[in-house]
């Protein structure tokens, strides 16, 4: 008896076990169909993908606008628009999924959007693709104009002589600058179509190219354009082979990356960095600013730690630092009341390098980590002060630092040196500043009111 | 002879405790000690790179020395034990930081130790968290616990040279504990916490 419910039993088990798992496979197959990306599945699927990866720079919308967006240059692509840079498919229109599929797998050089096929499969970044296709609808409308490259030509002296002529005509230069080196005429007043200045990338450092330095893929910027940004398609003004011949040319302009010279390269290139430097210190200033941390603190941000819209280096970032006192950041934009408008050369030195405010007070050595900018050369403490200088003034007059009462001052400290705990500085979102002009002018006034 | 003995013991306890007020007041004297008493330690903890046998090596070191000194990396990745930075540990990591919805975070050993700093990880690894934030696990680091974002502002070439320096700082056995994505805020109206400490492991 209990033999035969066990030849029964068993049997059933494993058929049982076996259409059930045939059952799962094939409905994952149909849910995940590789190039619709349209099922509902996927595209929830997708969705989770989209807002666990890549929502934190683009946003969960799709505009480009995530916690992180304000902090980076370049800005991540805002997906609503359709508009992609980097494609093989004719000027203005919308890329393939390929394309979408190169950009998202590879990443793209010199920028934060990472290689993602390191951490995800392909077949998931299939599914993002079908989700970010979701934010426009030019995906829904249109189709996109695919451009195939035909083979690659052999470049020869002859080509590239003709690529420097074609570079010439097509007035490269005027961007790139002469040779590549990213100085051209116009290259300080470009912007791309969301209003963000747009720098040319310097021809000479191939490593920078976003999408790629071989000749067919400077070829396809050439034939494509980057759509969004003012490099357009060159299409009407130059034929197939001398786009090729440029594109050559453009491969032979690169040098060779600091991190590959010989040492005699290397200090002659640091040498020819830090004189540029000099003839150019509020670009210089800018580059450091923007690489030393100054906008962690200076810039006010959200509770949802994206940065507060138009208060970038406004300052007003509360600190308390118990039992030291609460302090506030100081609004270093240009500012003449609120700012740094009124400070002396001097004075934006000294508070950089050994945290002495302009009022004679002494800041703690963090978090302003004056203890390390004080390593700062005067060359570049002075592109600082010279680019702080040219940051447009916002209005935010910051209150004074708070310190606590004696008692509370001394308990804290007893409590911090002798017991040996451990107070957490504390960092809060919003802007603690006074960022209406007639509101810190009326409370100014009323306290001045007070003194008389 | 008595009651003078007395006084001088009310006078000892008296300075004694007046002693101790003092100490308390301004220890650690960041309002009396002159700026240099706390920027000289800081500029003293590089490591010297004069042993470097290849001058390119060298050179491109040297520059991520001075970009890795001058940026501050120093102020979270460098442990403070009771008298403030643990030098012996520079950029061994240790302290923590808190982020309201994101939990603990305690700050990455930068040495070149292969069992638990830096020198665990490939190049492309350790530069695709400078450019991008994304650590080697594939999560993406909190741009306001760790601010990748301003490495990735920096040139390409600049990157190198600071992966460069990493590579030759002294290696530190300091075990970082893992994230605790849970770990609850002490206040929780503020946007994120930093502990001065050490939460470190030796090793």
């Amino acid at each position: 008896m209990r033999s035969k419910s066990y030849r029964f039993v068993l049997p059933t088990i494993v058929v049982a076990a076996f259409i059930g798992a045939t059952f799962l496979l094939c409905q994952q197959a149909l849910s995940a169909p590789p190039d619709s990306g349209s099922g509902a599945a996927s595209s929830s699927a997708g969705k989770q993908i989209y807002e666990s990866h890549c929502a934190y720079c683009h946003g969960l919308a799709g505009k480009g606008d995530g916690i992180a967006a304000a902090y980076l240059s370049p800005r991540p692509r805002d997906f609503t628009a359709g508009k992609f840079k980097f494609r093989s498919t004719e000027s203005g229109s919308i890329p393939t999924d390929d394309d979408l599929l190169k950009t998202i797998s590879e990443g793209l050089h010199s920028t934060a959007m990472p290689d993602w096929k390191t951490f995800i499969s392909s077949d998931s970044i299939k599914l993002v693709i079908g989700y970010v296709k979701t934010f426009s609808a030019r995906f829904a409308n249109e189709k996109p104009r695919p451009f195939i490259v035909g083979s690659e030509p052999t470049m020869t002296p002859s080509r590239l002589a003709t690529g420097a002529e074609v570079f010439q005509r097509l007035q490269c230069q005027s961007c790139h600058g002469v040779g590549g080196t990213g100085v051209g005429a116009t290259a300080s007043e470009l912007f791309d179509d969301w209003g963000n200045p747009e720098t040319p990338p310097k021809l000479t450092e191939p490593w920078t190219f976003r999408g790629g330095s071989s000749p067919a893929d400077i070829y396809l910027r050439f034939r494509t354009g980057i759509d969004g940004t003012p490099m357009p398609s060159y299409i009407s003004s130059a034929t197939d082979a001398e786009m090729w011949d440029a594109a050559f040319y453009v491969t032979s302009l690169g040098r060779t990356p600091a991190w590959k010279m010989n040492a005699d390269n290397l200090k002659k290139f640091y040498a020819s960095q830090d004189s540029d430097a000099r003839s150019n210190p509020i670009k210089r200033g800018k580059y450091l600013v923007d690489t030393h941390l100054c906008a962690s603190c200076h810039s006010t941000f959200n509770a949802d730690c994206t940065m507060k819209d138009g208060m970038a280096f406004a300052g007003g970032v509360k600190i308390d630092l118990y039992p030291f006192g609460v302090f506030y950041t100081q609004n270093l934009t240009s500012d003449k009341e609120t700012g740094l408008g009124n400070f002396t050369d001097a004075e934006i030195k000294r508070a950089i390098t050994t945290g002495v405010t302009k009022a004679n007070g002494r800041m703690l050595p963090f978090p302003m980590p004056w203890p390390s900018y004080a390593m700062l050369s005067d060359e570049d403490l002075n592109a600082i002060v010279a680019y702080l200088r040219t940051l447009p003034p916002v209005y935010n007059k910051i209150p004074p630092p708070e310190h606590l009462n004696i008692v509370s001052y001394m308990w804290g400290k007893f409590q911090m040196l002798i017991l040996g705990k451990v107070f957490p500085g504390k960092f809060y979102s919003g802007n603690y500043g006074i960022s209406n002009p007639s509101a810190g002018k009326s409370i100014s006034d009323a306290s001045k009111g007070v003194q008389k | 002879m008595k009651k003078a003995l007395k006084w001088i013991l009310r006078i000892v306890v008296a300075l004694v405790v007046v002693g101790f007020v003092c100490f308390l007041y301004f220890i650690p004297p960041f309002y009396i000690a002159p700026p240099e008493a706390f920027s000289k330690p800081e500029a003293d903890a590089p490591p010297s790179l004069a042993n470097i046998t290849d001058p390119a090596e060298r050179a491109l070191a040297e520059h991520g020395k001075y970009i890795v000194s001058t940026v501050g990396c120093s102020a979270c990745h460098t442990p403070i034990g009771s008298k403030g930075p643990t030098y012996e540990k520079y950029l061994a990591g240790g302290l923590k930081l808190s982020g309201k919805v994101d939990g603990a975070f305690v700050s990455r050993n930068l040495t070149p130790d292969t069992k638990v700093g830096l020198g665990r990880r490939t190049d492309d690894q350790v530069l695709r968290v400078f450019r991008t934030g994304l650590l080697p696990e594939g999560r993406e680091a909190l741009h306001r616990v760790m601010p990748w974002y301003a490495l990735s502002a920096m040139t390409e070439e600049d990157r190198h040279a600071v992966l460069a320096y990493l590579r030759h700082l002294t290696p530190v056995s300091q075990h970082i504990p893992d994230p605790d994505f849970k770990a609850p805020m002490a206040d929780t109206a503020s946007a994120e916490e930093f502990y001065p400490s050490d939460y470190g492991i030796a090793q």
